[in-house]
């Protein structure tokens, strides 16, 4: 699992908790289920009747006389809580492409370096040429040191995925790792068919 | 599900093959189970892009609302009125209120599906393949959709299938086909012959079963 993965699954966890436990909260004080069951919640308990407000006087009132730290203390809060939002949602809209790769040999003598898009786009036209293959899109992602290739393809209705991945891996793949002398990146590959109408193969 | 028709050994093992297949795995680069040739793609967990963007734009449109709001009652203004209308709500509204059991109910709900989605794989879209030998880092997925395409061309290749309709899901296939000449049982040993053997090619990590049933249409 890749590390913006972890922490998107253990974000949406806990917001899931949040919501499943107020929900619950005031769900067990609507419908009476202490007093149905007779439980007796613990001193401090937020709600335990179904006459209570979620907002009470008695909490408005000892909120708005906390002293001269209480807005500030608010203020950061909530500005804290939108900084970290905006770099959440920031950080799924990002994608980190290396830009260029360092090629030739080990060490890589300075500056010759091979663009991603370079790479991408002949890969791409290698795939695409393949037999089978109606269309084929490649993105190089991650850092220059440890980059990825996503490979999306498109078959035609005579393409057998099997033979394809075969095709790709001898192919296309192979005379990348040849020219650029870098090891094999980790690669996805995403198979697709056209849809078309049923036709008899004569 | 499978009807009392199915000859024997289809619903059996997933890796089982029906007699009626030539033996062409042998040929196949990418034939199951053989040693050192090609491994399995495990299921890759989604990063839950949307639905953490979602989130976090929620919270960070009511976070910034509530900030704007502070400070301007902070500046000597009055509450806007969204603020004002939500504490006189809350106030009021006692937590047996319909009102309030219909809002929790729904926090509850989307809570439980954030947390499903969290604790679960995702792309169910995707089926992963076996991949080929001599890319031990590639990593290969067929979509479902177009995994039922392939398969309903090389249905319509058996003699005496007219129509067919596959649907894959992500243990089991099946495929449903009319039948306009032929006896409908040998064009069902035919069809499962047919589509195994196609499924093989599709080079899926976990062949799933396949579920043949036909229908004899003559009109």
């Amino acid at each position: 699992m890749s590390p913006r993965s972890a922490l998107n699954r253990s974000l949406l966890a806990l917001a899931g908790l949040v919501l499943l436990g107020g929900g619950l909260l005031i769900f067990f004080a609507g419908l009476d289920v202490y007093r149905w069951h007779g439980l007796v919640p613990p001193a401090g308990w937020p709600l335990t009747t179904p006459a209570d407000v979620l907002l009470g006087s008695a909490d408005r009132a000892r909120w708005s006389s906390q002293g001269w730290w209480w807005w500030p203390a608010v203020i950061a809060a909530l500005v804290l809580t939108a900084l970290l939002a905006l770099w959440w949602l920031l950080a799924q809209l990002r994608r980190r492409r290396p830009g260029s790769l360092p090629v030739g040999g080990t060490p890589p003598p300075d500056g010759v370096e091979l663009r991603d898009r370079a790479l991408s786009d002949a890969i791409a036209a290698e795939a695409g040429a393949l037999p089978g293959v109606d269309d084929a899109a490649v993105r190089i992602t991650g850092r220059p040191a440890q980059h990825r290739t996503r490979i999306r393809l498109t078959l035609s209705p005579e393409g057998a995925p099997g033979t394809t991945l075969t095709a790709l891996c001898a192919g296309p793949l192979s005379t990348a790792r040849r020219c650029t002398g870098l090891p094999d990146p980790p690669t996805e590959v995403r198979l697709q068919a056209r849809r078309h109408r049923a036709h008899r193969v004569k | 599900m499978t009807p009392g028709s199915t000859p024997p050994g289809r619903s059996g093992a997933p890796s089982a093959h029906p007699g009626a297949v030539p033996p062409a795995q042998a040929t196949s680069p990418l034939a199951p189970g053989g040693p050192g040739r090609g491994h399995r793609t495990h299921r890759t967990w989604s990063p839950r892009r949307i639905t953490a963007a979602l989130v976090a734009a929620v919270i960070l449109v009511a976070a910034v609302a509530a900030l704007v709001d502070v400070i301007a009652v902070r500046a000597g203004r009055p509450a806007a009125f969204w603020r004002r209308h939500l504490a006189d709500e809350l106030a009021t509204r006692p937590v047996d209120d319909v009102w309030m059991l219909t809002g929790a109910a729904v926090a509850a709900a989307v809570g439980v599906w954030l947390i499903v989605l969290a604790l679960t794989p995702g792309r169910r879209r995707w089926l992963p393949l076996r991949s080929p030998a001599g890319c031990p880092r590639l990593r290969a997925f067929l979509d479902r959709e177009g995994a039922a395409v392939l398969l309903r061309d090389a249905a319509l290749r058996v003699p005496g299938v007219g129509a067919a309709r596959v649907l894959v899901g992500r243990h089991r296939i099946k495929v449903r086909a009319d039948v306009r000449f032929r006896d409908p049982q040998r064009v069902k040993d035919d069809l499962t012959a047919v589509l195994g053997e196609e499924c093989d090619q599709l080079a899926l990590a976990r062949p799933p079963r396949i579920v043949v049933r036909v229908r004899q249409r003559t009109d």
